[in-house]
């Protein structure tokens, strides 16, 4: 078959608010080959996939699939009766409908005004059976293995008549067994010259399947190049390389006694038996890639998720935690991800969000609330944090980011916390704001509070954390010192999955 | 041997059977256990009576559990009930023909069902609020169409609409029950055999990835609450040829009777799964539940109480068996 391009990209500029996501970013696929499209978290592989697909509209920039232009009005229909198919990491199946049922979701085969279904179970079983899948089409979706449903997704592509294939980290789920079952299935449509954009960050699986690589870095193209095992270090170097522009405000303490120990911990497929330490004085960084199982080890430590094993102790003594009420009684709290959902009550004023956690000490034993203690303890907050607000009435969510992320810090100071676990504080917020809660948590470490910090901006965990641990795949698979730290470093430890194949 | 047990092996792989075998057997104990208590509940009378009391509940049902298989649910039956019952008794004790009446009835009920659909598909009001609205202003419609009053009689004129919705008998069995086994097989079809029904599945089941399928998710949902106002219009009808005048507060919670009969048949309150087949026996069990209390002498506030657990021990089950297969529990 001759190798022909199928889609050409170039200038793609997107802009959402406040952040520029793509900028000038180039991209050539071609039939017959597999293009590995590389780069760390947010480098903006996903949001060129969705103006590839239609999702996201572009706001500039030319883009060709078979030769044809594509204007300014592309959407998923569009693109997909173009033939260009997204296989989406969180999978986009109904599951309780049968596999039949999905394939030809939208496009039912009617047979005197009603469905036929042993036709479209026929049809189904045939493309099944192309592509060597061994599912009935009558299973009900969510009964089969997270594998399978992907194949199904494969399928309902391919029966769309699909020659553009996006797969978003498709081997995620995935057991060994599986993706070499994958793998032949993309061998093969690589083979019928279909084009197939593989996102992954597992690095050594690339070697298996793909024929070029593109790789881009805060929303811009890097380089492409064809693929070459033994060029793996410049790829990654290509990946990472950017010096670190933001300043960090470091500071120095004496290394005190051990806070936090846990041991062996183990919650779910993410988080398999992980220990650490902290230390007073010392502010831990956690870094990884997305899906590392961070944010889940600091659910399960916190108590929101359920620990299957593991102990976790606190100045020494054992600490038994079930729920988030024992792990804040035990003097250990976190600060969310996700603000606004798990943070805060934005709907409610800063003095009410400020207490909700402190009610039981702010109560009497009647139950009653101390008005004059909750004011107090608010106004305190305010000033320790330096939060910039109105007054202490106005609703939470009325705040900036930075100021918000305070507000969520300074309920939990307010009662005189040990460990303190911040999951991506400086998420969406602005780098003025960033810094001030880079100084928040070195005050924290001055006061002999242990720190945790959870991050995926590789240079602030660089810059901010004294110790860092990285997790892959729900492990720790590497302890670095700040002296000692570097990006590829990090990188290296972050991508070391379990070799899931065999050689 | 051989073809019988295939053609159980058929039946029991329609998805959402299983829970309904599990709910009909339950409904067989509850009958054996009413037949001991007392031997008239075999008799024809009661029985033919009992099915009479059913078509109700049974067709407000239907129409919701198309509502809860989107996902959504229809506030608005009720009132709707008692619309349609005051429309065409208001219609007719005016003297208008009685066919005349039950158009002008039904074309108002499938108004207020696309009112339904536009305000949740369209405008994306929480379908709780959006209903809630309609209920009230369907409720008010009632109460106005004749001045605040419930109607006289119907009237000589009506004796044949009478016959034909609620007293009439064919086969032994009156007409109001056989008018909803019509009414539910026309939507039974509709819903397991038709393009419409299955798009009424995947909105239920995962509504982004209907949308990227390309299903059209207000036709969809537009549809659902249509079937719904249909169904509770013709209900409307039945109660008003069943007591020959118009009520204002005929229906008042029919709804939560509807969502008590869908989901003790196995209709799932978060969408995407259950089948007609369950909401009849879902319905029969209120049914007879109401029926076979009422004969063993007990009073209305035990009926209601027995029903109300019912209900809930049903969906608890429902959420204990579901939440047991999702999280299957390794070691300790």
């Amino acid at each position: 078959m001759e190798r022909q391009q199928i889609v050409k990209m170039r200038g793609i500029m997107k802009s959402f608010p406040g952040v520029k996501a793509l900028d000038d970013v180039k991209l050539d696929l071609y039939s017959g080959e597999v293009l590995a499209l590389l780069g760390e978290n947010g480098a903006g592989k996903s949001t060129l996939m969705k103006v590839l697909s239609g999702v996201y509209m572009r706001d500039s920039g030319e883009v060709e699939i078979f030769g044809r232009k594509i204007e300014q009005d592309w959407n998923t229909t569009k693109a997909q009766e173009a033939g260009v198919a997204i296989i989406h990491q969180e999978l986009n199946m109904c599951r309780h409908m049968s596999v039949a049922e999905n394939i030809f979701l939208g496009r039912e085969i009617i047979k005197n005004g009603q469905l036929d279904n042993k036709a479209m179970n026929e049809e189904t079983a045939g493309i099944l059976a192309q592509l060597g899948m061994d599912i009935d089409p009558r299973t009900v979706v969510g009964d089969l293995q997270v594998s399978k449903q992907q194949m199904v997704e494969i399928a309902k592509a391919l029966s769309k008549d699909a020659k553009i294939l996006i797969m978003d980290e498709p081997t995620s789920a995935l057991t060994s067994k599986e993706i070499d079952e994958l793998f032949a299935i993309i061998r093969k449509l690589r083979q019928e010259g279909k084009g197939i954009i593989y996102i992954s960050h597992r690095l050594e699986e690339l070697k298996h399947i793909v024929d070029r690589v593109t790789i881009m870095r805060d929303g811009r193209y890097i380089t492409e190049m064809e693929f070459d095992e033994s060029r793996m270090d410049e790829i990654i170097a290509h990946m990472v390389g950017r010096e670190i522009k933001e300043k960090f405000p470091r500071v120095f303490c004496e290394k005190g006694e051990k806070i936090l120990e846990v041991k062996h911990l183990n919650a779910g497929r993410l988080v398999r038996d992980i220990s650490f330490d902290v230390y007073a004085g010392e502010i831990v960084g956690v870094a990884g890639l997305m899906g590392a199982g961070r944010t889940e080890t600091t659910r399960a430590i916190f108590g929101v998720d359920p620990k299957e094993s593991g102990e976790v102790f606190i100045d020494g003594k054992k600490v038994s935690i079930h729920s988030p009420v024992d792990s804040i009684k035990a003097g250990l709290v976190l600060v969310p991800e996700d603000r606004k959902k798990d943070g805060l009550c934005t709907r409610l004023s800063i003095r009410d969000n400020i207490s909700l956690p402190n009610l039981d000490i702010l109560c009497n034993r009647w139950g009653t609330v101390n008005k004059k203690a909750e004011g107090e303890m608010s106004k305190k907050a305010v000033e320790n944090l330096k939060i910039k607000l109105p007054n202490t009435e106005v609703d939470a969510g009325s705040l900036s980011g930075g100021n918000q992320q305070k507000v969520v810090v300074g309920k939990w100071l307010a009662r005189n916390s040990r460990v303190v676990i911040f999951d991506e504080p400086t998420r969406g917020i602005d780098v003025a704001a960033k810094v001030e809660i880079y100084n928040l948590m070195n005050n924290l470490k001055q006061q002999g509070i242990g720190v945790l910090f959870v991050s995926s901006e590789m240079p602030e965990v660089m810059g901010m954390s004294d110790r860092i641990i990285v997790m892959c795949d729900g492990k720790i698979t590497g302890e670095l010192f700040h002296d000692n730290a570097t990006q590829d470093r990090i990188l290296t430890f972050a991508t070391r999955f379990e070799n899931k194949l065999e050689q | 041997m051989d073809s019988k047990e295939s053609v159980f092996k058929r039946i029991m792989a329609i998805r959402g059977m299983g829970q309904v075998v599990t709910v009909t057997c339950g409904l067989i104990v509850l009958c054996l256990v009413f037949g001991v208590i007392n031997p008239m509940f075999f008799t024809y009378r009661n029985i033919a009576n009992l099915l009479r009391q059913i078509a109700p509940t049974l067709l407000t049902g239907v129409g919701q559990s198309f509502v809860l298989i989107t996902g959504n649910i229809d506030l608005s039956i009720g009132s709707v009930v008692g619309m349609s019952c005051m429309i065409s008794a208001t219609l007719m004790t005016k003297g208008v023909n009685p066919w005349v009446a039950v158009i002008i009835t039904m074309v108002v009920c499938i108004v207020m069902g696309v009112l339904n659909g536009v305000l949740v598909a369209q405008c994306k009001l929480p379908p709780f609020i959006a209903t809630l609205g309609t209920m009230t202003v369907g409720r008010g419609i009632a109460q106005i169409v004749n001045g605040n009053y419930n109607t006289d009689s119907i009237g000589e004129g009506a004796k044949f609409f009478r016959t034909v919705f609620y007293s009439g008998k064919i086969a032994g069995i009156f007409t109001a029950f056989w008018i909803a086994v019509i009414v539910w097989l026309i939507f039974n079809w509709l819903l397991s055999r038709t393009r419409v029904g299955r798009h009424i599945y995947a909105v239920g089941s995962n509504i982004d990835a209907a949308k990227l399928s390309g299903v059209n998710i207000l036709k969809t949902v537009i549809v659902v609450y249509l079937v719904s106002a249909v169904c509770a219009g013709i209900t409307g009808l039945i109660i008003c040829a069943s007591t020959g005048t118009g009520t204002m507060d005929a229906g008042t919670s029919y709804e939560m009777y509807a969502v008590a009969a869908s989901v003790i048949g196995g209709v799932s309150t978060l969408g995407g799964q259950g089948i007609l087949l369950g909401t009849v026996v879902g319905a029969f069990i209120w049914g007879v539940l109401q029926n076979g209390l009422q004969f063993a002498g007990a009073p209305v506030a035990i009926r209601n109480i027995v029903i109300g657990v019912i209900v809930v021990v049903s969906v608890l089950l429902d959420v204990i068996v579901r939440s047991g297969k999702m999280k299957p529990r390794k070691r300790g």
